[in-house]
Order: structure tokens, then C-alpha cells, then sequence
């Protein structure tokens, strides 16, 4: 059996790794867009603030691909597809013949037009590498902006704030995450940033950036500002132009139904870049965590091996702003819910989101309310309506 | 019955809940997110981020399987001597 595996991050390595246990004759072959052996990108924010030392990024060692027999092709991506013959070809100029393939290649960073030394973003192990490097160029005499407000905006201000440089956010909504959370909890948010001396510009849209090879600062639709970093987290987005051309079935990531199959016999997929059917929230998803990522790949080797294996998983991401907590679990889309409810207050200083569909409890973030973790996880796992979460929570 | 040590980091440990989905009877969060050390489901002598377990060869493996999935690898795991079974030195 040939397995191609288009993607070395932690859903296509795990993907690889679970496929060589259950078949050890099995051709493997991995290809990966960047140079560096598999890494944590959680890790990524340790590894800056010097909690860790480099190396202890890395989750897979170079030799480690030889050892278990697979073709690690580092560097490389993939351009074209032919289901019909059924091979893939790659940016090394080489065609890569399947009987299985997984599209495990996750998603690319949106980025602002203009570049020049100062500008970041927060992505890859060569970023952080980056980031580390601006912020030993400008000791002492920074200011630091963010762009954006969401996981990746996080991720700065608690960078900013540990280097004690002082910030600057700048987004384009009214608050953090509007598409997941209601103005209550934007606002506890908000205030709370806002208390810990981050200064903060809602509702204004980057134009450009100032100074011509190193960065001076940037302005917006409303005003101009000064800056040493520029922080960009404005989202990410699957580069899937090949797939579509080749017929598969896409819309905000790769279609899939709970097998993980695609719409086209033999080729799979997994981790950020799979819009997959959920059976216990009953719609499709796309997910982009790490719990998700390494489940679906445990999974979707079982599947593409030939041991039918529905993914059922409640995930979830928890992420902290200057000591806040805030974890979301499972589909918190707010478009896609009935009905809201809440717990806590932002008199209290903490907020649980709960999402509701179909009388079913589907979703949830809570922001400063840790406790409500695990009846909200077990009530969504066991399709419980917000009634019979209720009488769990604690008020 | 092989024993084994299993150690958290709370200082790295981020609340990604990636063990506790793998093995819950090993790891439980707590109030600020980071993951307890139970013994097969109970807490003798209450909470610890560290704790001599004794488990059968499945149950290693699973808790080995849990420590992997960390994405911070913040879970520890020796063995009887003292070795370092997870992360690999």
C-alpha cells in the first residue's frame, strides 16, 4: 500500500506515525511545506519568553523519519492533483503516484500587503525565531502594536507585556472574536486588557505601514500610529486552489464527512484544512486546535487503512490573556446556534457563553470561569439541553 | 505491575486538555486550567502535580500516549530507576 500524506504538521505526522504501526510493510511518504522536523507551534510562545530552550520545540527528531520508513520530503509542496490516475504532483518537480492520500496541509496566515523589518507574524518556528530576533534588535526603546483580535492577538500582548514593551491593539470590530462571542463577553475582555495598560483602538482598519526599510509605525483609517513591532494576526486561510481544481469538494476548509473521506474516493483529510461532519454537533466544523488535529489523525489512519472509524471528539482550546483564561469548546459559531445563554456576569469578572441548537447544548467559551469546563464538555458530548446543563453549573 | 512517576509541569502546562481526553483517569484540570495527577480516578492524599502510579502495561502505554499529545510536553513520565521515559532525552 502507498500512502501519501500532503502536510508535516502535527496532523499529518501523526497521521504518518499511526500508519506505520498498523501496517509495517506500508510506503510512506510525507511531504512538508517547511524545513524543520515536526515542532510544537503551542510551544512556540514558551520558546520566546525563554520558559524552554529551542530544541525543546521539536516533537520529532531528523532521524526519526528514516527510522520509521517514511519519505519526509521537507521543503516541499504540493501543486497539482489527478484523482483519476492518481498521483500528486510536487514543487520539486516530481510525481507522486497514491493509493491513499491525506491533505493534512492546514493554513496559511492572512497577511497585510506591505513588508518591511519590524512587521511579524506569528505562525511558524522561523517566525518566533523572527519575533525574538526584533525584540533583542529594539531593547529599551519600543512601542509594539498589534493588528487583529483574536487567538494570534493574544499570543502578542502576553509577548509584549512579558518583554514589558508597551502596546498598542488596533482591530477592526468592536471587540474580540464577534463572531463567536456576544458584547457582554467582548467587553469583559476588552475592559480586562484594557486594566492591564494595553491601549486599545476598536473599529479601525490598517492602511499601511511607515518607514522604508525598517519599520516606523503604521496608519489606520483614522489616524497614524508609532511602532518598532507590528504584530499581524488577522486570521488564516486554506490555499486550496489545486483541490478545487482537481474536484474536490471545498468550502471553508475541504469537505469530509465523519470517516474524514473527502468527495473523492481515496484521498482524505485532517486537522485545520478538514471541514468535516461532526455527528455530535450534528454540522459541519472547521476546527483549528491541536487536540483536534492529533485526534482526527489517529482517526483518519484507521480509516484510510480500511478500519471504518467515525471521528467523535469534543475539542477544545484554551488560551490565556494577561492571566485571563478563556476556553473554547466545541462549535462556538454564533451564527450557526438557536439560542445563547449565560453564566456569571461581567459585574463578577467571568462569563460562560453556552451555544444552543436544536435543544441541543453544541458549544461554549468561558472567560474566566474555568470550573464550567467540564460540565459544558460533558453536557455538549452527551447531546444535554441547557436545561439539564443548568442544574450542573454553578452560578 | 509496572510502576512509573508521572509528572506535570503546571508552568507549562497550558490547559490544552489533550491528556485528560486520552486519560481521564490520570488527568483532571483544575480551577486555573492545569492538569492534576489522579491515581485511577482518586486523589489519595489529595492534589499533586506528581504522582508513583502503578498500572498495567495498557495503562502505561495509554498514560505514555496521553504525555504525547501534550502540546507543550508538559507531562513527565520515569520509570522504577528513575529513567526518563517521556519526553525522549
Amino acid at each position: 500500500m502507498n500512502y501519501l500524506i500532503i502536510g508535516g504538521g502535527i496532523a499529518g505526522t501523526t497521521a504518518a506515525e499511526e500508519l506505520r504501526k498498523h501496517d509495517p510493510q506500508a510506503d510512506i511518504t510525507l511531504v512538508s511545506e517547511e524545513y524543520h522536523p515536526l515542532y510544537s507551534r503551542v510551544l512556540l510562545s514558551h520558546y520566546i519568553k525563554g520558559k524552554i530552550p529551542r530544541e525543546r520545540v521539536f516533537l520529532k527528531k531528523e532521524q526519526w523519519y528514516a527510522q520509521q520508513r517514511i519519505e519526509w520530503l521537507p521543503g516541499v509542496i504540493a501543486q497539482h492533483l489527478d484523482p483519476r490516475n492518481k498521483f500528486v504532483g510536487l514543487s520539486n518537480g516530481r510525481e507522486y503516484p497514491y493509493d491513499k492520500l491525506l491533505i493534512a496541509t492546514g493554513a496559511q496566515v492572512r497577511s497585510i500587503e506591505d513588508d518591511a523589518k519590524g512587521v511579524s507574524y506569528f505562525r511558524t518556528l522561523d517566525d518566533a525565531d523572527h519575533f525574538l530576533q526584533l525584540v533583542m534588535q529594539h531593547q529599551g526603546i519600543q512601542r509594539g502594536a498589534v493588528y487583529g483580535s483574536g487567538f494570534i492577538a493574544c499570543e502578542y500582548i502576553n509577548l509584549f507585556h512579558h518583554f514589558n514593551i508597551p502596546t498598542t491593539l488596533v482591530y477592526r470590530g468592536n471587540s474580540f472574536w464577534n463572531r463567536i462571542l456576544e458584547p457582554v463577553c467582548g467587553e469583559l475582555i476588552t475592559r480586562y486588557i484594557s486594566q492591564q495598560g494595553v491601549e486599545l483602538h476598536p473599529n479601525e482598519e490598517f492602511r499601511t505601514i511607515l518607514g522604508e526599510k525598517e519599520l516606523e509605525g503604521f496608519t489606520t483609517n483614522k489616524q497614524e500610529y508609532s511602532a518598532h513591532i507590528l504584530g499581524i494576526g488577522i486570521g488564516i486561510e486554506p490555499q486550496f486552489f489545486w483541490l478545487k481544481q482537481a474536484g474536490v469538494e471545498v468550502n471553508l476548509g475541504i469537505r469530509a464527512n465523519e470517516y474524514l473521506e473527502t468527495s473523492v474516493p481515496d484521498i482524505f483529510t485532517a486537522g485545520d484544512v478538514a471541514e468535516f461532519f461532526d455527528p455530535i454537533v450534528g454540522r459541519q466544523l472547521s476546527v483549528g486546535n491541536w487536540m483536534n488535529a492529533m485526534s482526527q489523525a489517529r482517526v483518519v489512519a484507521k480509516n484510510m487503512i480500511g478500519i471504518k472509524t467515525p471521528f467523535n471528539l469534543v475539542s477544545s482550546y484554551a488560551t490565556n490573556i494577561l492571566g485571563l483564561e478563556i476556553i473554547f469548546v466545541a462549535d462556538v459559531d454564533k451564527a450557526s446556534a438557536d439560542q445563547i445563554h449565560f453564566v456569571g456576569s461581567f459585574e463578577q469578572g467571568g462569563i460562560t457563553q453556552v451555544f444552543e441548537r436544536n435543544g441541543q447544548v453544541v458549544g461554549g467559551v468561558m472567560i474566566g470561569r474555568n470550573k464550567d469546563r467540564a460540565p459544558v464538555t460533558q453536557a455538549i458530548g452527551h447531546k444535554h439541553s441547557w436545561v439539564q446543563l443548568q442544574e450542573e453549573l454553578l452560578f | 505491575m509496572p510502576k512509573i512517576r508521572v509528572v506535570v509541569d503546571p508552568d507549562l502546562c497550558i490547559g490544552a486538555a489533550s491528556c485528560v481526553t486520552i486519560a481521564p483517569e490520570t488527568f483532571q484540570l483544575n480551577e486555573e486550567n492545569k492538569a492534576w495527577v489522579f491515581d485511577h480516578g482518586t486523589e489519595p492524599n489529595g492534589h499533586t502535580y506528581e504522582r508513583w502510579l502503578e498500572v498495567t502495561e495498557e495503562e502505561k502505554e495509554n498514560i505514555m500516549l496521553g504525555a504525547q499529545s501534550c502540546p507543550t510536553l508538559a507531562i513527565f513520565i520515569f520509570d522504577e530507576e528513575g529513567t526518563q521515559l517521556f519526553p525522549e532525552l
